[in-house]
């Protein structure tokens, strides 16, 4: 292509074509802070993770929480074994993380770099998923618990029985209870899609560009 | 203390004698002067934090078009100056015009413009091409085959032949 060959004519005329920096004018540009796209993603999935964290113990803390927690009547093993599990995960996460970042370089290919920074993502994805799935179930288990073990309603639950309506009540009680869930998952999941759609559109965009061409 | 700032000082005279292909890939990838400005000094800065890495196994100006590149397609994010309305005169305006006739200039300004409305990948490429660097380089820059980079580069090429002849 001719004209292509005009550009590369014009474009390696290294004349002064740009304003030339001097090395006092570089000096303070290399202490400024950077705002990249690995950083914004770092203070992010910090954010998440202390978030977590903090939705796992902060209900501790609360003396009512406690009290109805102990009027399950959870064993103390399955208690504690439980505790010990979500930590592990917690730090299993947190190395995997910690790697990830580690293997982010910007002086990789840009197809590795932008795997690189995919793949951390999808960490931090996963590590929201299992903390979804874990409250979905826990919520479930902790309403059971919470239901079966109050004296008021078992009494209005044989009233019920004897009414024939129990059927019917207890479908509408695991509507209510799937729907909560339902709202609460798709809510959590709208804003991961908000945030990680703004933040990583251009990124799939060009890493899609560079995998197009393997196909 | 010493050492840091004897690799502050060689970094900023390495950077300074080769600034020409900071400039070049924000003029691939800004539209106007301060998106040019922001987009240098988040590169200076990626460079600069992988600089104590850097072994000198490769050249200084190869190693820079990597974290050049990278830094305008992947990492950088536009920051609050450099959200703009895009100015095509400003892109523009750095056509150097006294070395050539009407016709020449008129075409120069055409294939900017052209190269300018390619999306990011298919800049780095046309970018590595003006600066004359073999299709291994390319493949090895962007990290993809040698083949694949051809291919992509006649693809390239091609799309710029039907947006300058539509």
């Amino acid at each position: 292509m001719d004209e292509l060959e005009l550009l590369k004519k014009d474009w390696q005329k290294d004349t002064a074509e740009y304003p030339q920096l001097s090395a006092k004018e570089i000096y303070p540009m290399i202490l400024k802070k950077s705002s990249s796209l690995v950083k914004w993603i770092f203070y992010i999935s910090i954010a998440e993770l202390v978030f977590w964290i903090l939705m796992n113990t902060l209900p501790f803390l609360s003396e009512s929480y406690k009290e109805n927690f102990d009027k399950m009547e959870m064993s103390d093993t399955l208690f504690y074994g439980l505790n010990i599990f979500s930590y592990a995960v917690i730090c299993i996460f947190i190395y995997f993380l910690y790697t990830a970042y580690r293997s982010i370089s910007v002086v990789d290919t840009a197809k590795g770099l932008m795997k690189n920074i995919l793949r951390t993502r999808k960490i931090v994805n996963y590590y929201v998923i299992y903390n979804l799935v874990f409250l979905a179930i826990s919520s479930i288990i902790a309403f059971y618990f919470t239901i079966t073990h109050s004296p008021e309603f078992s009494q209005q639950l044989t009233e019920l029985d004897s009414n024939g309506e129990a059927f019917g009540f207890w479908m509408g009680i695991i509507f209510v209870l799937l729907l909560t869930i339902a709202i609460f998952g798709l809510v959590i999941w709208g804003f991961y899609r908000l945030i990680y759609g703004i933040l990583l559109k251009r990124l799939n965009q060009n890493y899609k560009e560079l995998k197009k061409l393997e196909t | 203390m010493k050492l840091s700032k004897e690799l502050e000082h060689r970094f900023v005279e390495e950077l300074e004698k080769h600034q020409n292909i900071v400039h070049k890939v924000c003029r691939l990838y800004t539209n106007n002067q301060d998106a040019h400005n922001d987009l240098f000094q988040e590169i200076t800065i990626q460079l600069w934090k992988a600089y104590p890495k850097f072994r000198g196994d490769s050249k200084f100006s190869t190693w820079m078009y990597r974290v050049s590149l990278n830094t305008a397609i992947t990492l950088y994010r536009k920051g609050k100056r450099a959200i703009k309305t895009q100015n095509m005169d400003d892109v523009l305006y750095k056509v150097k015009t006294e070395d050539y006739d009407d016709t020449e200039e008129q075409q120069l300004k055409l294939l900017y413009k052209a190269v300018h409305q390619l999306n990011d990948i298919e800049k780095a490429l046309v970018f590595l091409y003006l600066e004359d660097k073999s299709y291994r380089e390319i493949s090895n820059t962007m990290g993809i085959s040698e083949v694949n980079a051809r291919v992509k580069m006649n693809r390239v090429k091609t799309k710029l032949r039907t947006i300058l002849n539509p």
